[in-house]
């Protein structure tokens, strides 16, 4: 089961929010979406749940035209948190579960179940107004996730949250995944996203720059080496090398970037013709590094 | 009660219609527009958390108590005051006759006042007794009366209205007695069975009906107002908070918009049955004219413009809050739409004083803005026609029909802009954000 943005546009006046956007989030997979500010990521999450009128484009569940029985079976957590300030947290999340079809008796359930894996279960009779910033938001992620939700779309899932609350978190996204549901979450935060994420789709401008699997994307492109020879100081051994640029130093490592017409054969032998080699080793791009490069 | 009967049957056959319309072929329905009124479902959970949320405010409970203490309060005060008047106690020294004390009972009578005839030993206790208060007036052998202090001539108080009515009972009793007339005969001849009237149209409503209306009146202005702005500041929060975005992410804005006034409505009407049983409850323990005056109709009638007259208002103010970026917008926002209430109510309030409603309150029973108000004055003075309320109904519920259509148009679009308080030319007649 795949949900699916096809060609979606959406213009503002003169501003294009979304330029044929196209992406998937099939069923198992956590996606990382990125981009600037500014990029189209919310209006993008906002067009699956219908709360933006697209110019042109579908979004599709399972090939199909998604539409308000649809979207009762998904869970969104919005940008702009969501919650009544003065309701209870248990009525509030019941509320919303049987808003997605869930009964009485297993709304209150579900409720139960999810406060106490969120890590509010304590608070569960306080009003919203009256918890922490960072509990808000674990009470709107429960808000996502009560009905059991196919798909999941979470607008900056981790926003305001301590590094203990990330990973309680990234832990439950994890295993929703790991459960068959499909996730699709956007953030700023590039190592968490490497860590979480199976693939990512960075935007810019409305347009898909970059797709696909981490690892993949982290092997395109240019070759990059890290070579370590006893008594080098600044790496000149490498230079005037066929195809190699020094990008620097790093403790006493050079990093080198191999176009395609150089040969990491002939590095390893420049390398041992200066010296004894302490380190020879093929570097994966950072996520950071992938991301910089898509939307420069 | 038939115009109860009649405004019901007018939104049976507007909904038959509506429905019909929707059915058909020829009309196309936008998927985005359609609502299925399915109140055991989203529409009605919408409505039950309005409800619940509302019952269990602190505004909602202070503000009942504070008016059903101003309606009993308006209800028992005036009916003791009354109550206090109506009894009067007449001092009596010397003999009296029992034809004359039954003159004197029925002159008091005449005058909506009780009479309790009280023996007095001499003219100088009943002196005593006056200066103390324990009595009102004092007749003296059936020849004169005593009053505390004395009476002017233009004097319409209730103490001098009975020593009119006595002095005059007395007077006629006297010199029919002198005239060589019976006692019996006197007391039949001062008191003769009135003559039969025959009318050439119905009478107009009379003074009691015009209380029934006066308190309709306000029951009207008070919780349109307070229930519109209730939907205004509900609406206003779901943005502010945004909330809106979660629950729109599985509702569809007509069943939230539905939900919320239906919630709120059903809330609205329960208070004012509750504040006219309270109200009626009283006025019955009491006695007040609250309860010998008005007609289950024209009760029912006034109930019945609360529903039509939310039903018209509470689109509008829903789709005001709309608007709103912040709560605090609220009130700016909230103004002008109370101005067409507050107009209806002071025109209609200051018509009901008047015996004869002008064509200007007629003209006003025929706007739906201001139909709740002037319809129940031309009501309570009888001045409607069963024609011209079902007239006034249908035209409400039609253009109830179509704000609910622009406004909930309005609300779609203007609700999930966020950031800043949004224009209304903005929004009216253009596409969905």
């Amino acid at each position: 089961m795949t949900l699916s943005l096809e060609n979606v546009c959406r213009r503002y006046g003169d501003v294009v929010a979304l330029d044929h956007l196209s992406l998937s989030v099939p069923s198992g997979q956590v996606v990382g979406f990125l981009g600037p500010n500014g990029a189209g990521k919310t209006t993008a999450m906002r067009a699956v749940f219908g709360l933006v009128a697209l110019d042109a484009g579908l979004v599709t569940w399972n090939g199909a035209p998604v539409g308000p029985e649809e979207r009762r079976r998904f869970g969104y957590m919005p940008e702009e948190r969501g919650l009544y300030p003065g309701m209870v947290v248990r009525e509030q999340i019941e509320y919303l579960a049987r808003l997605h079809g869930l009964g009485g008796t297993d709304a209150a359930r579900a409720t139960r179940s999810w406060l106490e894996q969120v890590g509010v279960a304590d608070r569960a009779e306080s009003k919203v107004e009256s918890l922490s910033l960072g509990n808000q938001q674990r009470v709107q992620l429960a808000a996502a996730l009560v009905h059991d939700p196919e798909v999941l779309v979470l607008d900056e899932p981790m926003s305001g949250l301590d590094p203990v609350g990330i990973d309680a978190v990234g832990e439950i996204l994890t295993k929703q995944a790991a459960a068959g549901r499909g996730v699709l979450f956007s953030s700023h935060q590039l190592d968490l996203v490497e860590h979480l994420c199976e693939s990512v789709a960075i935007i810019d401008h409305g347009r898909l720059v970059a797709e696909g699997r981490v690892d993949d994307l982290a092997r395109a492109g240019s070759s990059r080496l890290v070579v370590r020879v006893e008594g080098d100081a600044d790496g000149g051994w490498a230079r005037g090398l066929t195809g190699v640029t020094v990008s620097g130093m790093d403790g006493g490592a050079v990093r080198l970037v191999l176009d395609h017409e150089a040969s990491s054969q002939a590095v390893l032998e420049a390398a041992m013709r200066a010296g004894r080699v302490e380190q020879f080793g093929f570097e994966r791009r950072r996520l950071s590094e992938v991301f910089r490069e898509a939307v420069a | 009660m038939r115009y109860v009967v009649l405004a019901v049957a007018a939104v049976l056959i507007a909904v038959r219609v509506w429905r019909r319309r929707r059915r058909s072929p020829g009309v196309r329905v936008r998927p985005r527009s359609r609502l299925r009124w399915d109140l055991g479902g989203v529409v009605g959970l919408v409505a039950e958390r309005e409800i619940r949320e509302r019952f269990r405010s602190r505004v909602f409970k202070v503000g009942t108590a504070v008016i059903l203490i101003v309606v009993a309060a308006g209800v028992v005060v005036p009916a003791l005051r009354h109550g206090h008047r109506a009894h009067e106690r007449v001092g009596v020294v010397g003999a009296l006759s029992g034809p004359l004390r039954t003159s004197l009972v029925s002159a008091g009578s005449a005058v909506g006042v009780q009479l309790t005839l009280v023996p007095e030993a001499s003219v100088a206790s009943a002196d005593a007794d006056l200066e103390a208060a324990s009595i009102d007036v004092a007749i003296v052998d059936a020849r004169r009366l005593i009053v505390d202090r004395a009476l002017p001539a233009g004097d319409t108080s209730g103490s001098a209205l009975v020593a009119r009515a006595i002095s005059g009972a007395v007077s006629l009793q006297g010199g029919l007695e002198a005239a060589g007339i019976p006692p019996s005969r006197a007391a039949a001849l001062a008191h003769p069975p009135p003559l039969p009237v025959t009318s050439l149209q119905p009478a107009r409503s009379n003074g009691t009906a015009r209380i029934t209306a006066l308190y309709g009146l306000i029951l009207l202005y008070v919780l349109l107002s307070q229930y519109g702005t209730w939907i205004m500041m509900g609406v206003a929060e779901e943005k502010a908070s945004r909330v809106v975005e979660v629950l729109l992410s599985t509702l569809r804005p007509p069943q939230l918009l539905a939900g919320k006034v239906i919630g709120i409505g059903t809330l609205a009407l329960a208070q004012a049955v509750t504040i006219v049983a309270v109200a009626f409850a009283l006025a019955a323990a009491v006695g007040s004219d609250l309860v010998r005056g008005a007609a289950p109709g024209e009760l029912l009638a006034i109930l019945a413009w609360l529903v039509l007259g939310y039903s018209f208002y509470c689109w509008v103010y829903a789709a005001g809050g709309a608007l709103a970026d912040r709560q605090e917008h609220v009130q700016t926002l909230a103004f002008p739409l109370q101005v067409p209430i507050l107009f209806g109510y002071i025109t209609s309030l200051t018509a009901l004083g008047s015996s004869n409603p002008s064509t200007f309150i007629h003209v006003l029973g025929y706007l739906p803005p201001t139909a709740p108000f002037a319809m129940s004055v031309l009501v309570a003075d009888g001045a409607a026609t069963w024609w011209s309320f079902a007239l006034s109904a249908a035209l409400t519920v039609a253009a109830t029909a179509g704000i609910a259509r622009l406004a909930a148009g309005v609300y779609a679009r203007a609700v999930l802009r966020t950031g800043r308080r949004v224009r209304v030319r903005e929004v009216l007649f253009r596409p969905p954000a």
